[in-house]
């Protein structure tokens, strides 16, 4: 896939740490369902209506609106005048034996049912527990982190100060040395004259020596 | 020995479902025993009207014996009923005329059974949902193998089938879910059963770059490749593509290949080719980044397989147990509950190639050591022999 085509993913975004070696499609889910999970939910909830909305949208509108029928229009009014009778009229079709059958067979299978949600539901809370266990240890592990980033960050600090006042103490050391070479520099200059007139006398002295 | 292959719909038509699952599946056992297959003289699902003329035709070396519908299924008539059943408290009586009103209503192939049941030394029933399974496995239990391609629906909690799931002599599913899902619901694990699924057909060649051409695709895209309706997750998979396109502005497109009871949106990138032949089939598939899977009800997606065996990797739809199942034991493949799952997957699976090129590797070895033919018909021998060691054991 083309590299200058693409929109890239900031760093932050794509934060999912897959190990290639062994790659386990379950922990990489895992992974981005921690990284979705520490969104805010309202924005999660939010997404999801959004693109039901934006689906409609994009949808376009039937051509005719759909049939009414006056056959379904004469079966409901036929079912609302039949209302209040529903009960009587089942009691007349229905023996109660029968309806007890019926009823205990139902229970029966809701009591399944309820056995098979329950399973669920406790399989469910294994799992929030297997998490919590999890996120403990996760969090465990975020505070020695922390823990030891607070210890470089204090030595960092020492070490910044010991700098800072290393370069005050050259600075003194620098103006002082500055101060010295200017003061060997103005005894050079009269050492130099001295030596010139010395060696103006001895001239003069040889001259009035050898004449 | 003499096996009967009983299932809704048989034929060349038909390309998809437990029906091609099943058609696949007799080609291949033809070469270990006498197949023959029972079907009705129906093609559409929907209605089941005869349309096979033939009571006798023979379809790639296998004979088929086709009977006719009785009463072709009324699709308004069975939604109410279905909208009865499945919402309010009801009677055996109603799950059976639900069972009716399903069909395809074929008394005749149940009347055959009947009458050749010494004829045949097992019958294989496909799709436990429909009328042909329920009367036959009613009528010839000690000979029965079920192979129920069911999906987790509420069909599956009818009382009528708790009963049935406790006939057959033995199972044949099509996956880990599947096999769970029926046993906590008919409590039948004594059975007989075994995972099996169902081998892959790929043509020797297929013409990417031609295909790809004459179809005017020309960048990077996901494919969806099946019946474009609800019960698959297209309308969801729609939504999501659209906000990720208008949240990431990624420059990759969705094809989607197969006829569609839905409006398609209209957006650029959405390609909707239609129904297209084997051959162009795979060759979309191949010049594909990955394969997305939205359906919430599948008993083994056959196009999963296919990407897997193709090394594409797979994006599916959690809510489906089988999907998630599949692309955790194959590790070939992510998974979405919601947007924001679809997003992030979406994009990490975009973004990272070498994840993408890891997760093809492995679907690719997940389909060779379980969906290749010979796996396939040395599980179906394992069955049959298995069945005939208990009938000399009697």
């Amino acid at each position: 896939m083309g590299e200058d085509k693409k929109q890239k993913f900031s760093a932050e975004e794509m934060e999912i740490k897959i190990d290639y070696e062994n790659i386990d499609v379950e922990e990489i889910m895992n992974q981005i369902k921690r990284k979705i999970a520490s969104r805010p939910a309202q924005e999660i909830e939010q997404q999801e209506e959004e693109t039901r909305n934006d689906y409609r949208e994009t949808i376009p509108p039937p051509l005719t609106s759909p049939p009414g029928g006056l056959r379904s229009k004469m079966r409901r009014i036929l079912l609302k005048l039949m209302r209040p009778f529903a009960p009587l009229i089942k009691l007349m079709i229905l023996p109660v034996d029968e309806e007890l059958r019926e009823t205990v067979e139902n229970l029966d299978y809701a009591n399944r049912r309820l056995d098979e949600l329950t399973e669920r539901l406790h399989q469910e809370a294994n799992r929030i527990g297997r998490l919590e266990s999890k996120i403990d240890l996760n969090h465990q592990l975020v505070n020695e982190r922390l823990e030891l980033a607070f210890k470089d960050l204090g030595r960092a600090k020492e070490y910044t100060k010991l700098l800072h006042q290393l370069t005050h103490n050259l600075v003194v050391e620098m103006t002082k040395l500055k101060i010295e070479k200017d003061h060997l520099k103005i005894q050079s200059r009269i050492l130099e004259k001295d030596l010139a007139f010395l060696n103006r006398r001895e001239k003069e002295v040889e001259k009035k020596v050898f004449s | 020995m003499k096996i009967a292959f009983v299932v809704q719909r048989y034929g060349m038509e038909i390309n998809g479902g437990a029906e091609l699952h099943c058609r696949w599946i007799a080609e291949h056992m033809k070469k270990y025993y006498e197949v023959e297959v029972l079907t009705t003289k129906a093609y559409d699902y929907i209605t089941w009207e005869n349309y096979y003329l033939d009571d006798i035709e023979e379809i790639n070396g296998v004979l088929v014996r086709r009977f006719p519908v009785a009463r072709p299924r009324n699709p308004m008539r069975f939604g109410r009923i279905q909208q009865f059943v499945f919402h309010h408290e009801h009677k055996i009586d109603d799950e059976l005329k639900w069972l009716e009103e399903e069909g395809p209503l074929a008394p005749a192939l149940i009347k055959y059974i009947d009458q050749h049941r010494a004829d045949y030394d097992y019958f294989i029933f496909f799709s436990y949902r429909y009328y042909h399974s329920y009367w036959g496995i009613q009528t010839v239990p000690e000979k029965s193998i079920l192979v129920p391609t069911a999906e987790h629906d509420p069909v599956v909690y009818l009382r009528i089938f708790k009963e049935l799931f406790s006939l057959p002599r033995a199972f044949i599913y099509n996956s880990e879910e599947e096999k769970n899902m029926i046993q906590r619901v008919a409590n039948n694990s004594h059975i007989l059963g075994k995972v099996v699924g169902v081998g892959i057909e790929i043509p020797s060649s297929w013409p990417t770059q031609q295909v790809l051409e004459q179809r005017g695709i020309a960048s990077d895209y996901l494919v969806y490749i099946g019946r474009i309706d609800e019960n698959k997750g297209c309308d969801k998979l729609f939504q999501y593509f659209l906000k990720f396109k208008e949240r990431t502005n990624y420059p990759v497109k969705l094809v989607l290949v197969g006829s569609t009871k839905l409006t398609i949106p209209h957006h650029p990138d959405l390609i909707y080719l239609g129904f297209v032949s084997e051959e162009e089939k795979f060759a979309i598939l191949q010049g594909a980044l990955l394969l997305i899977m939205p359906s919430f009800y599948e008993s083994l997606s056959m196009v999963t397989l296919e990407a897997w065996a193709l090394e594409k990797p797979v994006l599916a739809n959690a809510h489906c147990e089988v999907l998630q199942g599949q692309c955790q034991r194959s590790q070939g493949g992510l998974y979405y509950e919601n947007y924001a799952e679809f997003e992030e997957t979406l994009k990490l699976l975009l973004e990272d190639d070498k994840l993408r090129e890891i997760l093809s590797q492995n679907g690719r070895r997940y389909f060779e050591s379980n969906y290749t033919w010979e796996v396939i018909e040395q599980k179906y021998n394992y069955i049959i022999s298995k069945l005939e060691e208990e009938k000399e054991n009697k």
